[in-house]
């Protein structure tokens, strides 16, 4: 019996150029012993070739996925954590130079104009990144759209506050609320965005090569067969070209397994390190949300119950009776070397608290002008010393897990390199031995 | 009895394989991306307070009794009394109406016509007109502010009304001011009517929405007036209405801008306080009083609106109930 069953139901083939369909019909019904072994010859090759194109389509599919997710999307993502930072800043820098009044101190508005810069800066490379029909196209829109009219609404703020109109306050409030409304949002979408396709690409890349071992497996399994069965028919030693086949496979299949868990190890770190940094991002926006806060308060002399939003911001880093907070949520997952670091962060976030406490006593004791200082950094044991000194290690941290990320997705990378084509090769060299040991053993019965 | 040589075996390795390898293939792909969820969308800004059942009987306020205590020296258990232990006044007032209540920005201080009234009842009570605290308020949150007890008094544009007195008591008024149009040069609007449809813009929970209304006008209301002058220099509405002395405070911002039309509504600011304080409510009469015969109310008025407002607004005389 064999695989001939179409075969016995068409009728003979007939007239010219007919040969190579004998000759076709010879190997899949020839009753001799040859053909049959020509038969199982095909089979084998058949099954190598097969794992050969599983191998080729999903290696190439995992290496190009973590290529894009460790370089473009990781591109676009930290594009996105840093116009965020950048844009937040830019807001905290314009409200904290209208509290010291009449001149806006000269380092506040460097900061602002560099935040800006950035932020444009950051703009176009992502929207060079991302391709038209990308489903993070639309969120770039807003923060194109809107941010010359921020801009432009605090340049008008600043010449009326120069020329000594309250109307500079109007066009500053309504910035604020156009920043906190529609930009920051946009910006905080775009990286959600591009934190979900970057699990996506390092999940496709990192998972299990089920398919490959599986037709990889039965492959092996036909080629061991065959080599067995044809051993025990000719009470031979083992057919070279068999074995070479089986030896072929055995290591295309070592290479998937070692790679792919090689790979998967490195892109779990490096979505361990990315997480980590997006948690403190998330931290950093809400101190500058706080920030903001706290010069808006002291702007529009809100008194003590407008602190409200400091507190909210502050107790959202750094934890609550009832809520862990942000910097334990990063400490959690971060791994222990980076504990150093976080507890850093948090011991300048409680420094800024406390200065932030004396600030607002201060304030609310009547004492505005002292409080003006302390914000504005003249005093250098005030808030916006503090600050100042969260932010660098609150910045260094997050670049230190960032660099992290980079040099885990660069080893996970260079773990599939050849995934691709190797694995492929080895198969079709696989598939030429099968040929090989079968047509010596067909050979001997000329 | 099956030949020795047959590519059965191997066949159905392979297939069960390809098989195998072909489902894991399609199931294992990645489809498994929830869609993310977009930011939650911005709350917007609060509907426009309902106006209230009409109520039309406005109470005067309550006179001063016998002369005014020395400053530094309250009657002891009185709510100066109270304020003097503290140190500070605290006031409820604007940091953004120009002539009336702003902060200077070249000095960092807040200035103007309401201001001085804060720093005359600072003088009357500490002898010091600075020993204030000022809280900046929304013009929707003054009574507000006074209910939950964060300032003692409201100097901000604080028109009497008898829905506001349910629960404020107000002082004897200082200032009178009619509710009139800003609008842009040249836009041929002299009168509400020359609006034709047009959106008219004031600020939110004050009574001047509740005149608009009334008058069948197309009303959009932002937090504050100068909101309203922003979107008039957007050209999203076509005026401002307010009261004269706040609208002459926003033209002198913006040489564009006129005011123009007759007194839609007429008003009176006071101080406004808590009911349940009616000695301070009396002692800030007596201080008003006394502004009123030195002179320093009127020629407070002068400073900030001579060119500015014609006429400058007089001190309106006191009527008290009792």
């Amino acid at each position: 019996m064999s695989l001939d069953l179409e075969s016995t139901t068409r009728p003979p083939a007939s007239g010219a150029g007919s040969g190579l369909r004998r000759r076709l019909r010879v190997l899949a019904t020839g009753p001799t012993t040859p053909d049959r072994l020509r038969r199982v010859g095909a089979v084998l090759v058949l099954g190598c070739l097969l794992a050969g194109v599983f191998s080729l389509v999903d290696g190439s599919a995992r290496t190009g996925a973590v290529r894009d997710g460790g370089t473009r999307i990781a591109a676009v993502h930290a594009d996105a954590a840093e116009m965020y930072r950048s844009l937040a800043d830019a807001d905290a820098m314009a409200t904290s130079g209208f509290v010291s009044g009449g001149q806006e101190p000269a380092q506040l508005r460097a900061r602002y104009d560099r935040d800006i810069a950035d932020t444009t800066a950051r703009l176009v490379h992502a929207a060079g990144l991302l391709p038209a029909d990308d489903p993070a196209a639309p969120a770039i829109a807003p923060i194109s759209a809107q941010l010359p009219v921020y801009t432009g609404l605090v340049e008008s703020a600043r010449t009326l506050n120069r020329l000594g109109y309250p109307l500079g306050q109007s066009n500053l409030d309504s910035a604020s609320r156009l920043m906190a409304r529609e930009i920051l949002p946009a910006a905080d979408e775009l990286r959600a965005l591009q934190a979900t396709a970057l699990t996506d690409a390092f999940g496709r890349a990192a998972s299990t090569p089920f398919a490959v071992l599986l037709i990889g497996l039965a492959a092996l399994a036909a080629v061991v067969d065959a080599a067995v069965r044809e051993r025990r028919r000719t009470q031979r030693v083992l057919s070279v070209g068999l074995t070479a086949a089986a030896a072929a496979v055995v290591v295309m299949l070592l290479w998937w397994v070692v790679a792919t868990s090689v790979a998967s190890g490195r892109l779990g770190d490096a979505e361990r390190h990315s997480g980590v940094a997006d948690t403190l991002d998330d931290a950093r926006a809400a101190v500058l949300q706080a920030r903001s806060n706290e010069s808006l308060v002291l702007v529009a002399r809100g008194g003590g119950a407008a602190d409200t939003g400091f507190t909210t911001a502050i107790d959202g880093v750094l934890g609550t009776t009832t809520e862990p907070g942000l910097l334990a949520a990063a400490a959690d997952a971060a791994e222990p070397a980076t504990d150093d670091r976080i507890a850093a962060v948090r011991t300048a976030a409680d420094e800024w608290r406390t200065a932030h406490r004396t600030l607002r006593e201060l304030d609310d004791g009547g004492l505005y002008r002292e409080a003006v200082a302390s914000a504005t950094g003249e005093d250098p044991g005030g808030s916006g010393a503090a600050f100042d000194r969260l932010g660098g290690v609150l910045g260094e941290t997050i670049d230190a897990e960032r660099a992290a990320f980079r040099a885990a997705s660069d080893a996970a990378a260079a773990a599939l390199t050849g995934l691709a084509v190797g694995p492929a090769v080895l198969a079709l060299v696989a598939a030429a031995a099968a040929a090989y040991g079968i047509g010596q053993r067909a050979e001997e019965y000329r | 009895m099956r030949h020795p040589v047959d590519a059965r075996r191997p066949a159905i390795y392979l297939v069960v394989g390809v098989v195998l390898a072909l489902g894991a293939a399609l199931l294992g792909g990645p489809a498994a991306t929830g869609a993310p969820a977009g930011p939650a969308p911005a709350p917007q800004a609060a509907a426009p307070a309902q106006p209230a059942p009409a109520c039309t009987e406005v109470r005067e306020s309550l006179r001063p009794r016998g002369p005014l205590p020395a400053p530094g020296a309250m009657p002891a258990g009185s709510t100066m009394a109270a304020i003097a232990q503290r140190g500070r006044l605290i006031a409820g007032v604007d940091q953004g109406k120009f002539l009336t209540g702003y902060r200077n920005s070249l000095t960092g201080t807040l200035e103007g016509s309401d201001i001085d009234v804060v720093h005359t009842i600072a003088k009357a009570i500490f002898g010091d007109p600075q020993r204030v605290q000022f809280v900046v308020l929304n013009i929707a949150d003054r009574a507000t502010a006074l209910e939950r007890d964060q300032v003692d008094v409201v100097v901000n544009n604080f028109t009497v009304t008898c829905e506001r007195q349910r629960t404020v008591e107000f002082s004897a008024p200082y200032m009178p001011a009619s509710q009139r149009l800003l609008v842009p040069l040249g836009s041929g609007i002299r009168e509400v009517e020359d609006l034709g449809g047009r959106t008219v813009c004031t600020s939110l929970g004050s009574t001047t929405e509740v005149v608009l209304r009334d008058l069948g006008l197309q009303v959009e209301t932002l937090p504050g007036i100068p909101d309203c002058v922003l979107e008039m220099q957007r050209g999203r509405v076509a005026a401002v209405s307010s009261d004269d002395v706040i609208l002459a405070g926003l033209a002198a911002q913006d040489p564009n801008t006129r005011v123009v039309g007759r007194a839609l509504d007429t008003a009176r600011y006071a101080v406004g306080m808590r009911p349940d304080e009616p000695d301070l409510v009396r002692f800030v009469n007596g201080v008003l009083e006394a502004a009123r015969a030195d002179g320093s109310l009127a020629a407070s008025n002068r400073f900030w609106y001579t060119g500015r407002l014609d006429p400058v607004p007089p001190p309106p005389p006191p009527v008290y109930r009792d």
